[in-house]
């Protein structure tokens, strides 16, 4: 599989001998083009249009995060698989109220299974999350009866806020006190790592979304605005609870992310170089591993899952099958 | 597939070979490459390869792995290339 490219160093990134090649003071790193899927840029990077040409042209994505580690955004190269077809599907899945419900109650549930399984796996290792459970099984029972976006939307947003109040029985470390979720900027450090591993994972949901047929800019959960993509948003919502949640419990498990590897700024926590390396180390690992899908009856990475995701909802929008989230089953 | 090749090539086209590598796999020492590799960008690799070194002079060897799983990769000394994705 082609791997994602993390660029923490300051360096310039240049096409030399049909590949790309990675400068700094320290020297030169030659890096097969055929064998890179994306460029996630966190450090001073700086190219050319030789090699946004060149980019391009190898459908290659750069996603682009600030000092922070926040998303700034994609350089997103020319469409290559255009399809009328498929935008019209989705346009139409979009504006019939019915289908986009439909589509939006899906995601709503693979999230909230996802979470349920979460929380499970720590129930059953001796974690008192018990009641938790069956508040959230409570609520999930509420997704079918939606009839708006706006109710899916905020029964979402009541199991979320239930579920991140079971981090601080998970996790169990005094400096990583849950509290309450929030954002831009986060204030405190379980929240900055929430934050930071959502950001990564939309943007990798957006170059699968680029893989396929499908338009980023059409989402069905997240209203579709003039702003931003918001198809990878919404599907990224089924997987955020088993990769990212679980990397961050993992982490803080091991002590590979401590209090240390975070520094008070004026405009809120940073998250130190260090730390976001050791983070997304891991979470690429993570992404590498396989797990075997019993409908494919092969063994699929967990990266892999994003694409099969929307190849499963195209299969919906051209009406072949109705589409099912991805449930994880341990 | 994981792919280790390996190559003797005169010194006249040796760079040749060097650069065209590069575009699919990891250098990681002098005339040594590593890296995964898909089965239709193995092919292109070695239809590319063949057009530059002459059968008479030059040497390529490949070994292929479908996984790395049974294998173990253990190194003395300097690192002096390798398959970092993170920089």
């Amino acid at each position: 599989m082609k791997k994602s490219l993390y660029v923490f160093s300051e360096g310039e990134l240049k096409r030399k001998d049909n590949t790309l090649v990675f400068e700094t003071q320290a020297g030169k790193r030659y890096l097969p083009v055929e064998d890179t899927k994306e460029i996630m840029a966190f450090g001073e990077v700086s190219f050319n249009k030789s090699l946004l040409e060149f980019i391009s042209q190898k459908e290659i994505l750069i996603h682009y995060f600030n000092h922070f580690g926040y998303y700034m955004g994609t350089f997103y190269p020319r469409e290559h698989l255009n399809s009328g077809y498929m935008i019209l599907k989705q346009a139409e899945h979009y504006q019939h109220p019915e289908k986009r419900l439909l589509i939006a109650r899906a995601f709503v549930k693979g999230a909230y299974r996802n979470i349920r399984q979460v929380l499970k796996y720590y129930h059953n290792r001796g974690r008192e999350l018990g009641e938790l459970i069956s508040l959230i099984e409570n609520l999930g029972q509420g997704i079918e009866d939606c009839q708006e976006i706006s109710q899916l939307m905020a029964l979402e947003g009541h199991i979320r806020e239930h579920y991140y109040h079971g981090f601080d029985i998970i996790i169990n470390n005094r400096d990583f006190r849950f509290q309450e979720r929030t954002r831009r900027p986060p204030k405190n450090f379980l929240n900055v790592l929430i934050s930071f591993g959502n950001s990564i994972i939309y943007s990798m949901m957006l170059s699968e979304v680029y893989k396929t047929h499908l338009d980023p800019r059409i989402g069905f959960l997240h209203a579709t605005n003039f702003r931003r993509f918001t198809l990878n948003l919404d599907v990224a919502e089924i997987f955020k609870p088993i990769i990212i949640d679980r990397l961050i419990f993992s982490l803080l498990d091991k002590n590979m992310i401590t209090k240390d590897d975070f520094e008070h700024q004026v405009e809120g926590l940073l998250l130190k170089e260090k730390g976001k390396r050791v983070f997304v180390e891991e979470l690429d690992r993570k992404l590498e591993t396989t797990i075997n899908i019993k409908s494919l009856g092969r063994n699929v990475s967990y990266r892999r899952l994003f694409r099969l995701e929307l190849y499963k909802l195209e299969k919906h929008l051209m009406g072949e099958k109705v589409y099912e989230p991805f449930v994880a089953s341990w | 597939m994981f792919v280790i090749m390996v190559y003797d090539i005169n010194e006249k086209r040796v760079a040749k070979v060097l650069k065209r590598s590069r575009k699919y796999l990891y250098w990681v020492q002098n005339s040594v490459f590593e890296g995964e590799i898909s089965e239709t960008n193995f092919n292109k690799l070695k239809i590319e390869l063949s057009r530059i070194i002459k059968d008479k002079e030059d040497s390529v060897i490949f070994y292929t792995f479908r996984t790395t799983k049974y294998s173990n990769r253990e190194t003395m000394g300097l690192k002096k290339g390798g398959d970092d994705n993170i920089l």
